[in-house]
């Protein structure tokens, strides 16, 4: 484990952010293709 | 519009419910794993990355289980529904590798020293992902349905075989990473503050693929209603 806590902060809240956009992104993809398919 | 494109249309509107559901609750997941669950004595910060990246692993290897179950059947039905259902849930297993294969080195870095090292998990999960991936190419490869169909369906057993493997590498070839806390023959060794999250998060995870392969596979089923030949 590092000695720095803010590095140990750092890889947490990047993991936590890669979450959100790739399951966020994902979701707001088919909700876009949704959109074209409802048109 | 007809009934068929109309039955599309309603399976994407629960699809897109679910997903906002399971957004939502992954949502309370973060507040609850980074503001109401304790930090562990020895791994400090990182470990709560442990709160994102099991349950993906979960969904990823239940993903790639759905697609094996529904390629068999395809082969044995031949149901073109199957063989879409099978893509969907294919297509939802890749996003959840890569959140996996995303989230585990940035918790093996502070605690192992190195993004990745060639351990028997970590190597059969990158073998899955891109068998995965291959599939995808396949499908995209293949204009024909039926032969496109077929060949990925053996593509999607072989994926299946591979499933158990990646869960038995921790016991076979024991390594660095660590073995299972929760999802093994005796009782979880975790503290019920962290199981609690951890529950919590598989819960949202499962929604969110649930979700996924619904709407995709709604998608699917619309596209092939308004007479477009290749729905991925």
């Amino acid at each position: 484990m590092p000695a720095d806590p803010s590095a140990n902060a750092a890889f947490m809240w990047t993991a936590y952010a890669a979450v959100a956009v790739i399951l966020g992104g994902y979701g707001l993809a088919l909700w876009r293709r949704a959109r074209r398919l409802g048109r | 519009m007809t009934p068929e494109a109309e039955r599309a249309r309603v399976v994407v509107r629960r699809g897109l419910a679910l997903v906002a559901i399971g957004l939502l609750a992954l949502g309370a997941v973060f507040v609850v794993a980074l503001r109401f669950t304790p930090i562990e004595r020895f791994q400090g910060l990182p470990q709560k990355i442990f709160y994102v990246h099991v349950p993906a692993a979960w969904c990823a290897l239940l993903a790639f289980t759905v697609v094996g179950i529904a390629s068999i059947l395809y082969l044995w039905l031949r149901d073109a529904r199957l063989d879409l259902f099978a893509e969907s849930a294919a297509s939802a297993g890749l996003v959840f590798s890569t959140v996996m294969l995303t989230t585990g080195p940035l918790w093996g870095k502070p605690i192992w020293g190195t993004w990745w090292t060639w351990d028997a998990r970590l190597t059969f999960t990158l073998f899955l992902f891109f068998l995965f991936l291959g599939y995808r190419a396949l499908r995209g490869a293949l204009h024909d349905p039926g032969e496109r169909a077929r060949y990925s369906a053996v593509v999607g057993i072989l994926g299946m075989v591979l499933v158990p493997f990646v869960h038995l590498t921790v016991y076979l070839f024991p390594t660095v990473h660590p073995q299972p806390i929760v999802l093994k023959p005796s009782s979880p060794s975790l503290p019920w503050e962290m199981l609690r999250t951890l529950l919590l998060s598989l819960t949202a995870y499962t929604v969110l693929l649930i979700g996924f392969v619904t709407t995709r596979y709604g998608l699917g089923r619309g596209a092939e209603a308004r007479g477009e030949l290749d729905a991925g």
